[in-house]
């Protein structure tokens, strides 16, 4: 499958080149590999009339894919989009180039209050924060009541059957390890068997593990309270019913992910790539991209620009703790953790 | 015998079938053998491990739980599928009932998967219809559990198992039913004791059609079933996309792949004797061709199992 990836990529690379060089060269060009969704295109195409450099975007849905392709051989990127725990991974892989602030005076707008607790990339040697958030708990207030904004919401019974979790061992485990007072990044094998028995806990009264059709559900009132991230949730539901949602992010805290840009070590454009990372960090760009997510901006100064509320605010996210990279030991850990609660009884 | 060009005809399968399947099969088997990457892939050390790992009592406990529905649903399948080709086959109107069986296939499967969640959820169709009727007060909670997977594996399978029944049941010749009457059979008996032994390798078909590829399920569990419905196709993509184990992911696919072909082996064996004790030249032969069949579509399984796990994946961070 590898050999078969690099084969394709280089064609596809090839093709790129020749195609590339027969519409003349002198053009300047950025190759960005991003999550799905994630930058508005016209957003992108300001960037190139401001700046006369041409993107070429590909994208990819899961930080594991997006690895898995540079890992195999892919190259001829600039810039990805990585979250915490995988800048890290990235780093000690060597894959990335590591930034000059000097040479993205936009980083400035970037809330202090976030670049203080990232425990990846201290200092932000290598990666440019882009968009934070985390995944809540969504209620549907027309069937469920008299619950507090607490992961003990999942212990419920009178919700049994009515709730669902994301199938993603990080969140969930996560989540419970927060419930118990830990870090979601805890190591600690005999405080992870804690949280594995809260999880146990839960299970009877969730429906499912679900990350795929939870929002559909949520919508037609399926499922009272999923957990999940806001964006997928109001995208799925009725505008003018959204107020009967009770989005909330449990009160002892939760998993939450920070994206940053990275430039690739084998970027071939960097000057493009300071230039778009810090076009992406002007206040009028990131507001608009916060616009577009509906979630709240890193980036103070977009704050005051936004003109759709988002799904949250920023400050909401204080309760929150990155996900770091766990480091091969405990991943194993957590994986096994994780099967025996999804293969259960 | 004569060697004319005839083997070249082959070649475009040939090469089909070594691109798409014994190429991809001999990457499971070797990464199987291989050290799983850090994160994903494998690195070239070879070792034992992935087999040590299917040792753990986790996976019994899915495959039991795999077994027990891929069993059940073939079962239901057959039952339903039986009368249905049998009806076909003396109908009239075979044509338009054959159109009707093939009429689903219209339609994306995924997209007939959701629409049994519009039908079955607890604000269905279904569940509206009770309510409306009186016959139940809250709603019913039809979805989530391992029924509402058989059900959904049941429906869709429905027609592999109704097609190769209804050619089998066509060639049947009615009128030794009717001599079994006139020798004093009941309607039962007759069925049973000459219609069910000549219609035997098309129900054998039907069975390795439906069985096969409900054993390497893993979209229907994952849509409608609930926290309990894990199958052993989940845990195969799980073990490729979330744990990125993959040498862990080939060997469970591999040992799958390898009990089903025994398994099917065994079966035609057993059908084969019968099949020369009967006597027939003519069912002989369509045994071996059945039996080729059988033999591919074991085989593709494990590898449909870990090729179709690797797709719908992602969504995650």
């Amino acid at each position: 499958m590898v050999i078969v990836k690099r084969v394709a990529f280089a064609a596809l690379l090839a093709a790129v080149s020749i195609f590339g060089t027969s519409c003349g060269g002198a053009k300047e060009r950025l190759y960005l590999y991003n999550w799905t969704y994630y930058i508005p295109e016209d957003v992108i195409k300001d960037f190139t009339k401001e700046t006369g450099i041409q993107v070429i975007v590909d994208s990819y849905s899961s930080n594991e894919e997006m690895y898995n392709k540079l890992v195999a051989g892919g190259s001829g990127y600039d810039i990805v989009v990585p979250s915490g725990d995988y800048v890290s991974i990235m780093i000690a892989e060597g894959l990335l180039k590591g930034v000059e602030l000097s040479r993205v005076p936009n980083f400035k707008n970037i809330d202090p209050k976030a670049l203080s607790r990232i425990g990846f990339d201290p200092g932000n040697r290598y990666s440019v924060p882009f968009m934070m958030g985390a995944a809540g708990v969504s209620v549907n207030t027309t069937r469920a009541s008299g619950y507090e904004q607490s992961w003990s919401i999942f212990e419920k019974p009178e919700f049994k059957g009515r709730m669902t979790m994301l199938d993603d061992m990080r969140e969930v485990l996560g989540g419970a390890l927060k419930y118990l007072g830990y870090s979601v990044n805890e190591t600690d094998p005999a405080r992870l068997e804690e949280a594995r028995q809260v999880v146990e806990r839960w299970k009877p009264n969730l429906v499912k593990f679900d990350a795929e059709a939870f929002a559909r559900g949520f919508a037609a009132g399926e499922f009272w309270v999923v957990q999940g991230y806001a964006e997928n949730v109001y995208l799925e539901y009725d505008e003018k019913r959204r107020a009967e949602i009770d989005f909330f992010f449990p009160r002892e805290g939760m998993p939450m992910y920070l994206d940053s840009f990275c430039i690739l070590s084998g970027a071939k454009n960097v000057d493009a790539a300071y230039k778009f990372i810090d076009f992406m960090l002007r206040p009028d760009i990131a507001a608009r991209v916060s616009d577009y997510l509906m979630l709240p901006s890193p980036n103070v100064p977009a704050r005051a620009l936004m003109t759709v509320k988002p799904n949250y605010e920023f400050e909401d996210l204080d309760k929150g703790e990155f996900k770091e990279d766990l480091g091969l030991e405990t991943l194993k850990l957590y994986n096994e953790v994780w099967r025996r609660i999804r293969v259960g009884n | 015998m004569k060697r004319g060009p005839g083997g070249l005809y082959a070649a475009p399968s040939v090469v089909w079938l070594t691109v798409f399947f014994i190429a991809p099969l001999l990457i499971i088997v070797l990464y199987s053998f291989m050290t799983p990457g850090a994160r994903g892939g494998v690195e070239l050390k070879p070792t034992l491990d992935a087999y040590r790992a299917i040792a753990n009592p986790v996976f019994a406990r899915v495959t039991f739980n795999t077994i027990l529905v891929a069993l059940g649903s073939t079962m239901i399948t057959l039952l339903i599928a039986l009368p249905c080709g049998y009806y076909m086959a003396r109908s009239s109107k075979q044509t338009l009932l054959l159109l009707l069986v093939i009429i689903p296939f219209w339609t994306n499967f995924l997209i007939r998967i959701y629409a049994w969640i519009a039908i079955l959820g607890n604000e269905g169709f279904l569940n509206d219809l009770l309510r409306a009727l009186g016959l139940a007060q809250d709603s019913i909670r039809f979805l989530y559990n391992r029924w509402a997977v058989m059900l959904v594996l049941v429906y869709t399978y429905l027609p592999y198992a109704i097609l190769p029944l209804f050619s089998t049941i066509d060639k049947f010749d009615f009128s030794l039913l009717e001599a079994a009457r006139d020798l004093g059979a009941t309607k039962l008996g007759a069925i049973n004791k000459v219609l069910l032994p000549n219609i035997r390798g098309g129900i054998l078909t039907a069975f390795l059609f439906t069985f096969i590829p409900i054993f390497g399920a893993y979209a229907v569990p994952l849509l409608v079933g609930g926290t309990e419905s894990y199958m052993l196709g989940n845990l195969i993509a799980d073990e490729l996309t979330k744990s990125r184990n993959w040498p862990l992911a080939s060997a469970i696919s591999l040992v799958i792949t390898l009990v089903t072909t025994i398994g099917v082996m065994l079966l035609l064996r057993a059908n084969g004797t019968n099949v020369l004790g009967g006597g027939g030249g003519k069912e002989e032969s369509e045994g071996k061709a059945g039996k080729l069949d059988a033999l591919a579509g074991a085989a593709v399984v494990g590898t449909a199992a870990v090729v179709g796990a690797a797709a719908p994946a992602g969504g995650g961070r």
